[in-house]
């Protein structure tokens, strides 16, 4: 559906995107992700045909946006960062005109634009000047001009920034609906967001992936170490000896007391062990009880910060 | 294109910028009507288009009309929707173009309860009157190409409109100056048409120079693709 091949884009002497490439297929989810300014608003940027790559080809639905931009365009519904809108037009005005825009038939434009209207829940605003909506609707409004039109594939930039949390679950939930009809592309550098809505992940860091994959392999792949939590009463401190009986705990520390005399410990150890049952059975011998027993997710978070961290020794690119 | 023209020419009139462009230039014009017509008797409706206060009032009235052509869509951004449409970017520039222009023909067709005042008082020649209102409209259409060229260099309006009006006053001024430059002032172009003769070479001017600030409108902007 979407190739870039080995685009690059510099601005005089910096680069900004470094030769990259990945490719999203049809009716997939893939999420950008990057800290701040690390190119992805520039990658999309391009994908859109706002500005033209230094180097490097991209491909819409077969049509080359530098040689075909018409058609190309013709595919996309793009929200951009920060939400730009004719702020002087009402909510349907801003539609039509999009759905003008983007040649939407004659006939159809009506029927199309009220779809949109809906499907965003615009309806009870419809006639509202778009200065005069909160943050969330505007970002509905946004997505509603991205949408008109029928396009297949939607480029979302931070979709989410600057929401609170109750618009950020709706916003989701309504780009997760979206994804079974189209191919999407967002950006974020929210991991969890990312990580619940796509299919794939890319990640960028300094204008290069360091990454593509999906967000569980991701979270496998860079935890080197299983982490347990649990919650004893143990009065007689007879948790340290227990813990050195058992040979798979790499490493135990004391994290705090509770108000009730219960303890909490983090359990270390290597990452193809699962501590619990072991843990379970040998405390429960030393007459440990045990009040919560957890085991920590590696999560994206992880997974993001040491793929950054790492620089360029690549984790994967497959 | 269509949408763009609907849409600028709409943002003109939700601004008060359509009103202060027609509503200005009518109060300019009606002073220079007391004095023309009703201070000196004339029947020369054409006279009152070349009178200083038009003029004078223009040299603002049509720098305020297109400074935000282009710099407000790059400054809010709205830019990138327009760019990213399947829309050309010679389509927009000239919906700009149009609309902007619409505004000088309205402004125009309004001026025409003057004419008819002055037809109820006298016999003013028609002929004359048609040809400077062509005139106009084409002195007009260099001055707002310009404009839009103006907007399109920079995302700051003010900094777009004093260029503009910078231009109006040297092409207008300096002639003054060197007789040899005489031949470069739109302002004395105009002024064959209030004689009622359209001559070729004015018009050619009028209409290579509005091509010409139109054609580097788009230039700009698609290079700006490129370099942005």
């Amino acid at each position: 559906m979407i190739e870039i091949k080995n685009v690059t884009k510099k601005y005089g002497k910096v680069i900004a995107v470094d030769n990259i490439s990945f490719e999203v297929k049809n009716g997939e989810i893939v999420g950008l992700l990057g800290p701040n300014g690390a190119g992805k608003s520039t990658t999309m940027n391009m994908i859109t045909g706002f500005i033209e790559p230094t180097e490097g080809t991209i491909i819409v639905n077969g049509y080359d946006m530098s040689k075909k931009p018409k058609k190309a365009k013709r595919e996309i519904g793009y929200m951009p960062e920060g939400v730009p809108l004719y702020a002087d037009m009402t909510v349907r005005e801003f539609v039509k005109f999009m759905a003008e825009i983007k040649r939407v038939d004659k006939r159809e434009r009506n029927v199309k634009v009220e779809k949109v209207i809906e499907q965003t829940g615009l309806k009870d605003v419809e006639k509202k000047l778009i200065k005069n909506l909160s943050r969330g609707y505007k970002q509905r409004v946004s997505m509603a001009g991205a949408l008109v039109g029928e396009p297949k594939v939607l480029i979302l930039d931070e979709p989410t920034v600057g929401l609170d949390p109750k618009q950020i679950t709706e916003i989701r939930s309504l780009i997760k609906e979206l994804g079974k009809t189209h191919t999407i592309i967002l950006s974020s550098h929210i991991l969890s967001e990312v990580s619940q809505i796509c299919q794939r992940v890319v990640i960028i860091n300094k204008g290069k992936i360091i990454a593509v994959d999906t967000p569980e392999n991701l979270e496998t792949k860079v935890s080197s170490k299983n982490i347990v939590y649990v919650t004893v009463e143990d009065a007689e401190n007879k948790i340290e000896k227990a813990a050195k009986k058992i040979k798979e705990i790499t490493n135990i520390k004391f994290i705090k007391e509770n108000s009730d005399n219960t303890k909490q410990y983090m359990l270390e150890s290597k990452n193809d062990v699962d501590l619990r049952k072991i843990v379970f059975n040998e405390f429960a011998k030393e007459n440990i009880t045990i009040f919560e027993l957890k085991k920590e997710d590696a999560t994206l978070e992880d997974a993001f910060m040491k793929l950054i961290e790492g620089g360029n020794d690549n984790v994967g690119n497959n | 294109m269509w949408a763009i023209i609907k849409k600028e020419f709409k943002s003109y009139f939700t601004t008060p910028i359509g009103y202060i462009f027609i509503g200005v230039f009518l109060i300019a014009f009606s002073v220079s009507f007391y004095f023309t017509v009703l201070g000196y008797g004339s029947v020369n409706f054409e006279y009152i288009y070349y009178s200083m206060p038009t003029i004078l009032v223009l040299a603002f009235l049509i720098p305020v009309l297109t400074m935000r052509t282009i710099a407000e869509e790059r400054k809010t951004g709205t830019e990138q929707l327009l760019l990213t449409s399947p829309l050309s970017i010679t389509k927009i520039v000239l919906g700009k173009f149009i609309a902007a222009l619409s505004i000088v023909l309205i402004t125009e067709l309004c001026t025409l309860m003057y004419f008819a005042i002055i037809c109820h008082f006298g016999m003013p020649h028609i002929t004359t009157a048609v040809i400077t209102f062509i005139g106009f409209l084409l002195f007009c259409m260099s001055y707002i190409s310009f404009g839009i060229f103006a907007s399109s260099i920079t995302e700051n309006q003010i900094i777009a409109g004093i260029i503009s009006i910078g231009f109006f006053i040297i092409t207008w001024v300096f002639p003054d100056f060197n007789p040899n430059l005489n031949a470069l002032s739109f302002i004395n172009m105009f002024y064959n048409y209030t004689q009622g003769q359209i001559d070729i070479a004015d018009t050619i001017t009028f209409i290579t120079f509005t091509i010409t600030c139109i054609l580097l409108t788009i230039i700009f902007l698609q290079r700006r693709k490129s370099i942005k």
